[in-house]
């Protein structure tokens, strides 16, 4: 088997890569480092745009948060108005009826 | 000091590439293939460069995602192995008979035949010299799985490779004058 073995072994040496390997793979790395060094300015542009997008979105929700409470403050003072008129309504009923009743 | 080495990648390149590259080849059986493997690997490496500690961790992490990204290819291609070995070393007309006897280059070619998981570990063993428990770490395999696939590819090869053995010894005989 040992025999076997040391033929396998010499069988199997690493084979010398194609010449071109290292070219092509230098050409690649050559290709890809701008856009490596373009990454950061990428992310914080995205990050910007994110921000700005969570930033107006959180205006927006507090915008209609105000207009909410606006609305709801408008409509207590519509139904106190009422309340009061029909206050005043009520009280100037009672005043006729117990006018007509003195009258009768 | 460990921490005092700094990776240089077109040095690494130069070191391992001849490693890389025959591990794929190895483990595809197609040397087109082979080299893109070995370009995407060190490409991969160029990336996880600051992350690479020492010259024994760089080797270690191309031999095992080389051997991983093989794997992968494999899969993908469904490469036939031997009869594509043989048309592949035709048509890039590779001269390993220089170097390799013709019982090697047989030897080469019965291994691209074996199962995927014992091709691995004997490529490992015997062209990287490495052992048990290195196979095992960079495939990310049982010791015990490493040492079953050892053995058994290694019976494989030889019973494949048994008959051309006897013809190769009694040709060699005749030739001696024995």
């Amino acid at each position: 088997m040992e025999e076997f073995e040391q033929e396998l072994r010499q069988a199997l040496e690493r084979r010398p890569a194609p010449p071109s390997l290292k070219r092509k793979l230098m050409e690649r790395r050559r290709g890809r480092k701008p856009q490596s060094h373009a990454v950061p300015w990428q992310r914080l542009a995205a990050s910007l745009a994110l921000a700005a997008v969570l930033g107006g979105a959180m205006a927006w929700e507090g915008h209609l948060r105000e207009e909410r409470r606006k609305g709801e403050a408008a409509r207590e003072q519509v139904l106190i108005a009422l309340r009061i008129t029909s206050q005043a309504l009520n009280r100037m009923n009672q005043q006729l009826a117990a006018h007509g009743r003195a009258q009768e | 000091m460990a921490h005092d080495w700094q990776p240089d990648f077109e040095q690494l390149v130069d070191e391992h590439q001849s490693m890389v590259f025959s591990l794929a080849w190895r483990m595809t059986g197609d040397r087109g293939l082979a080299e893109e493997i070995a370009q995407d690997v060190f490409m991969e490496l160029d990336k996880h460069l600051s992350k690479i500690e020492t010259p024994q961790h760089a080797c270690f992490w191309l031999r095992r995602v080389a051997m991983s990204r093989s794997a992968d290819a494999l899969r993908r291609r469904r490469v036939r192995g031997m009869d594509l070995w043989v048309e592949i070393e035709e048509r890039h007309g590779m001269r390993v008979e220089e170097r390799v006897s013709p019982l090697g280059m047989r030897l080469e070619q019965l291994l691209s035949t074996l199962p995927e998981p014992q091709r691995a570990a004997l490529v490992l063993r015997y062209q990287e010299e490495m052992t048990p428990e290195e196979i095992a770490a960079v495939l990310e395999s049982p010791l015990a799985t490493v040492k079953s696939h050892l053995q058994r590819g290694l019976k494989l090869l030889r019973s494949k490779a048994n008959s051309y053995l006897k013809e190769y010894v009694r040709i060699k005989e005749q030739a001696s004058g024995v």
